[in-house]
């Protein structure tokens, strides 16, 4: 009898156990953990936009375009690199952070891909962003270049479609100065976010206005 | 018994007692609150299946209703149905922290009881495998549901990924806010998280791939204990949804499932190379235990070996052995039968084989058949010539408590330990029995728990349902018992010893200790198994 009592207590103990565990397991599946302090803002830059290329172009003689096969006949040929910025972030005049960024990959040929944040005091501030290009533009450029459409028959009008293709890429780089000079109020919990506009080739501020709930 | 070791694998083995040791002193306990049968402890690889197959049906009824065009919506709107969807989303993540749990206790185990090198080697880095993939799964399963915890992981992840030349664009502006969170993130990880199970599957196969007969889900009752238990507290307690995640509002605190990822407060403190090279210390770690655990293959490690001379081709070996580490081949002389054949590289040295062979032509050295009846002849045998009473032989496995075996010896059994109770051949039974013990009780590990995995199994069937090698039918099988020994259990132990004794009790005298040691137990030719002749066998 003693023994039966003592299973069943025993087991009773074994079922306040697994009763104990699974809040255990409960409680351990959703710990609140700190993430951010309560007047917590930050400043974040993020986009994503070609570098500019800097080049020196020239003009190939019609000897030396003779020598290549008829599809290679480009009559003006670039060489150079890819721009890199100095990026400059500055709160109410001081200077929150300065870097250089430069294109992606290896190579640094992919566009400039930026994602900062920067811990901010919550409240009205003077933010000013500049995006400025480190190197001088090339002297002689293909904007600038004049070329001669030589090209006939079915290659007929290359030339102009290289420029425009060259104008094409000139526009979508991000250009050789951005300047963000903005006073906003950043709450507290919130992000403001600065891009880049590609259409309007400038920085922009999106801030939300609304308290955090 | 011999002990050689590598000198490199020294501290690991001393890394084992102390595992051995807190593992033992938790399964005690949870055996005396639970009894053995529903010790979890002990079902540890199968309760992590039985989760994944709680994670596939929960999953098959959430992957229904999840929109990946509006995540963090359905997966609130699943939250809020009461009659379903908020239990079966809390079951899913209940049981992936359970799968969490009990993998870990599973290798912890399988690596404090030798179990994670040699022939197991296979096992463990297959395991090894399932646990990352469950850990991605689980990554994957908090981002889908895009609430500030899944937005915290997947900016951790994005942070940790964008250090590795894989992607063209870094996965973290996903996350910036500068434009909506594009479905084809959650497409994909939805994908991952549907598509790695199947992965799963190829590592559990292998996982499994060496063993015969492997336990795949955990006995009824408990399986079904455990998943009333998890849907209980499913229902009584749901886990809690955290607010949507908006890349442009900051939280305080995120509810984090700490069982699953206990690592991200520690990784978000530290860059991602750091974290990336603590990530392959802990795999190659992980990787090089079966190296830095071996054993010598001597002594007691050493694999089974065959001798031809008396195998006589009966094929049961092959059936017994857990591993599949024995075949049957043609001789190499003029016997009309197949041999045995034991595969050193498969063999785990658990010795089933020996208390499976007749003629005792099988088994590691030291421990066949023959041995252990030398065993008998040089120990227990002269102990009960010299008793003038007729004593009760208790016959236990060594990896038994040795508390119990102290409290039997105090009753006044006879003790004789044998490396696995599997290994026990029915001939040392009848020797006892002959020799004058009252009767024989031999105490097993918990079934799930022999590190031979089928020793209680096969002695069971051997001695009372006519395996091969049988228990002869000259012994009464009244003189003759199995029990378990479980630790954490001493009262059951010394009822059952107590119960025995009292039924043993009852019965004539046994023959006069030392009269019949001589007859047909010096010779095994006069209990052979029928040897299947080699014609029968290649048809």
């Amino acid at each position: 009898m003693t023994t039966s009592l003592q299973i069943i207590a025993r087991r009773a103990l074994g079922a306040l156990t697994a009763a104990a565990v699974l809040t255990g397991v409960a409680w351990g599946s959703a710990v609140p953990l700190h993430h951010h302090d309560a007047h917590s803002a930050y400043l974040r830059l993020s986009w994503s936009a070609r570098p500019e290329r800097i080049e020196v172009c020239r003009t190939l003689s019609d000897e030396e375009l003779s020598k290549q096969a008829e599809h290679m006949r480009q009559r003006m040929v670039c060489d150079g690199t890819f721009a890199t910025y100095a990026l400059r972030v500055e709160v109410d005049g001081q200077m929150l952070g300065e870097s250089v960024i430069r294109g992606g990959g290896l190579r640094h040929d992919r566009p400039m891909y930026l994602l900062r944040d920067y811990a901010v005091t919550p409240g009205s501030h003077r933010f000013r962003v500049s995006v400025t290009r480190r190197e001088q533009a090339g002297d002689v450029g293909y904007a600038g270049a004049v070329v001669p459409d030589v090209d006939t028959g079915r290659f007929a009008g290359r030339a102009a479609r290289e420029v425009s293709e060259h104008a094409r890429l000139a526009r979508a780089a991000i250009p050789a100065q951005l300047v963000l000079d903005s006073t906003f109020t950043l709450l507290p919990m919130r992000v403001a976010l600065v891009r880049f506009d590609a259409i309007e080739r400038r920085l922009e501020v999106r801030v939300d206005r609304s308290p955090s709930s | 018994m011999i002990m050689v070791q590598y000198p490199l694998t020294v501290n690991m083995h001393a890394l084992k007692r102390v595992f051995r040791r807190l593992l033992g002193a938790f399964e005690a306990a949870l055996t005396w609150l639970y009894g053995w049968r529903w010790n979890p402890l002990h079902q540890s690889g199968t309760v992590s299946v039985l989760m994944l197959l709680v994670l596939l049906v929960t999953g098959l009824y959430l992957v229904l209703f999840y929109r990946v065009g509006a995540p963090a919506e359905s997966v609130a709107r699943i939250a809020a149905d009461p009659w379903l969807g908020s239990w079966i989303r809390t079951l899913h993540r209940y049981a992936t922290d359970v799968f969490v749990v009990a993998s870990v206790v599973h290798a912890v185990k399988m690596f404090s009881n030798d179990r994670s090198w040699g022939p197991r080697t296979l096992a463990w880095v297959s395991g090894i495998a399932l646990f990352a993939i469950g850990m991605i799964l689980a990554w994957t399963g908090f981002v889908l549901a895009w609430d500030s915890f899944g937005e915290r992981l997947a900016r951790e992840g994005g942070r940790l990924l964008d250090v590795l030349p894989v992607f063209s664009e870094p996965v973290s502006r996903i996350f910036a806010g500068d434009g909506p969170v594009p479905n084809a993130f959650f497409f994909v990880n939805l994908f991952i998280h549907i598509a790695l199970p199947l992965g799963m599957g190829v590592a559990f196969w292998l996982h499994l791939s060496r063993l015969a007969r492997p336990a795949i889900i955990p006995p009824r009752a408990l399986a079904w204990g455990m998943v009333a238990a998890l849907t209980s507290i499913s229902v009584v307690r749901p886990a809690p949804l955290g607010p949507a995640a908006d890349p442009l509002t900051l939280t305080t605190s995120t509810p984090v499932d700490m069982v699953v990822a206990w690592w991200l407060p520690l990784t978000e403190r530290l860059a991602p190379g750091v974290v990336w090279s603590l990530v392959v210390v802990i795999a190659v770690a992980a990787l090089l235990v079966p190296r830095l655990t071996r054993r010598a293959r001597v002594g007691s490690w050493a694999p089974s070996v065959v001798d031809p001379r008396l195998c006589t081709g009966c094929n049961q070996c092959p059936q017994d052995c857990p591993w599949d580490a024995i075949t049957m081949v043609a001789r190499d002389d003029d016997r009309g039968t197949l041999v045995a054949r034991v595969d050193p590289a498969l063999c785990v040295s658990c010795g089933i084989c020996a208390g499976s062979c007749a003629p005792m032509g099988v088994g590691p050295g030291g421990r066949t058949g023959r041995d252990q009846l030398q065993a008998l002849r040089s120990g227990t045998l002269p102990l009960l010539h010299q008793s003038n009473e007729h004593p009760i032989v208790v016959v236990s496995c060594m990896q038994a408590p040795e508390s119990h075996r102290e409290a039997l010896r105090a009753l006044g059994a006879q003790l004789h330990p044998v490396s696995c109770v599997g290994n026990l051949h029915t001939s040392a039974v009848e020797l006892l029995i002959r020799n004058g013990a009252a009767g024989v009780i031999v105490f097993g590990c918990p079934p799930r728990d022999c590190v031979g995995r089928e020793g209680p199994r096969w002695l069971y069937e051997r001695m009372f349902n006519d395996r091969e090698a049988e228990l002869q039918p000259r012994v009464d099988r009244r003189r003759v018992q199995v029990a378990t020994m479980a630790a954490g259990d001493r009262e059951a132990t010394l009822a059952a010893y107590r119960s025995f004794a009292a039924s043993v009790a009852g019965l004539d005298a046994p023959s006069a200790p030392g009269v019949d040691e001589t007859d047909a137990l010096s010779d095994p030719d006069l209990y052979l198994c029928d040897p299947v002749p080699l014609a029968e066998r290649l048809s």
